[in-house]
């Protein structure tokens, strides 16, 4: 039983991950990019994490290993955001131009700096 | 369990598909984009094979790789933005 | 808005340093608390600026804790979900050209106004996949914006596409930051 929910969670991982990978691959620009790949480090992380935790009760391991879990996803959630916001800020102001023409463009109307 | 083992590998051959758009793409914003996902994916893989083998060794070689990816990213942005 | 003294900001890292180092090493043994305690102290003294600003001891309340916990487990992560699943339908969709990406000018609700929660409120909506905040400004009215790249326009109104982007999140965190 515990064995299934473990594959369940490990597969929905696997799959958001894949997705992830796919969308850096196909997407046509940066923006699109940037978008695909929060996918592998929201719910491709967030399902193993949780994977782990359910095998470490189940097999009784130490509290260390929850603490580790627990501390990997506060890191990976924490600093994505910020490397993703960072990124496409700068791919902004270096120029890159967005593959099809952006429906509404307030950034560059208003021009904050 | 076999199963995490198995995603371990997954997760490494998905690896090599950024591994391929890092050497590709167009823009260096788009090689830095594929080059942060890899860090997050190996973070996982490593994650994944340290409950299979059951040493945690490779948890704080997880934690570390997560860490410096990020500082990386940001400093790399930084200096595309020009402001470093 | 006065600012603290400079020892309660270091106070503050200090304490919240060494309870990281703690529960990184989980052991109570007098070598590791005292390096422990040297570590934290100088990187206390070092990034204290960075991290508090106006109340000292704002992050330690159980209460704020307590709340910020049952946000994440269920409004938040239920938008992750959300946007997850429509991701997937964009990328796994052959053509791939049917979406319209764009960048929005999204008003920020009055109840958010310290930087805690500005910096939560935009990590938020960069984490939902779909979603990442550019910039944050301030006008002279002292109204917030957020400049949101966002991959599948559907509103081009202002004020409807920032309940569609960040609506009950920011309510949720509004209640939380102040």
């Amino acid at each position: 039983m515990v064995r299934i929910v473990i594959d369940i969670l490990l597969a929905v991982g696997v799959f958001f991950t894949f997705i992830g990978v796919l969308g850096v691959h196909r997407m046509p620009d940066v923006f699109g990019r940037l978008q695909a790949s929060t996918c592998i480090a929201t719910m491709g992380t967030l399902s193993v994490v949780l994977a782990g935790v359910i095998y470490g009760v189940s097999s009784g391991s130490e509290p260390m290993t929850y603490i580790k879990l627990a501390i990997i996803l506060l890191l990976v959630m924490g600093t994505n955001p910020v490397s993703n916001h960072a990124l496409c800020k700068a791919a902004y102001k270096m120029g890159v131009k967005p593959a099809k023409d952006l429906v509404i463009d307030d950034y560059k109307e208003d021009d904050p700096e | 369990m076999i199963e995490f083992l198995i995603a371990a590998i997954i997760y490494v051959l998905l690896n090599f598909v950024l591994l391929y758009r890092v050497f590709r793409g167009p823009t260096a914003a788009d090689r830095m984009c594929a080059a942060d996902s890899l860090d997050l994916v190996s973070a996982t893989a490593l994650v994944l094979y340290s409950l299979y083998s059951g040493r945690s060794i490779y948890m704080d070689i997880s934690m570390v790789v997560a860490l410096l990816g990020f500082v990386g990213t940001v400093f790399v942005a930084r200096y595309l933005e020009g402001r470093l | 808005m006065q600012k603290p003294s400079k020892f309660a900001a270091w106070l503050s890292t200090f304490l919240f340093c060494l309870l990281f180092w703690l529960l990184l090493t989980l052991s109570l043994a007098p070598r590791e608390i005292f390096w422990g305690v040297v570590i934290s102290a100088i990187v206390a003294a070092l990034a204290s600026r960075f991290l508090i600003h106006h109340k000292a001891f704002y992050l330690y309340n159980p209460v704020r804790l307590v709340l910020l916990v049952v946000y994440c487990c269920t409004v938040f992560l239920w938008e992750v979900i959300k946007a997850n699943v429509n991701m997937a339908k964009i990328v796994l969709s052959p053509s791939l050209r049917n979406y319209q990406a764009g960048i929005i000018r999204v008003p920020g609700s009055p109840e958010v106004k310290s930087e805690y929660g500005l910096a939560m409120v935009s990590n938020c909506i960069t984490l939902t996949p779909g979603t990442i905040t550019m910039d944050v400004a301030e006008d002279e009215q002292g109204n917030n914006y957020y400049y949101v790249h966002w991959i599948d326009v559907a509103e081009t109104d202002r004020d409807k596409a920032g309940e569609a982007i960040k609506g009950r999140m920011e309510r949720w965190i509004g209640r939380i930051w102040k």
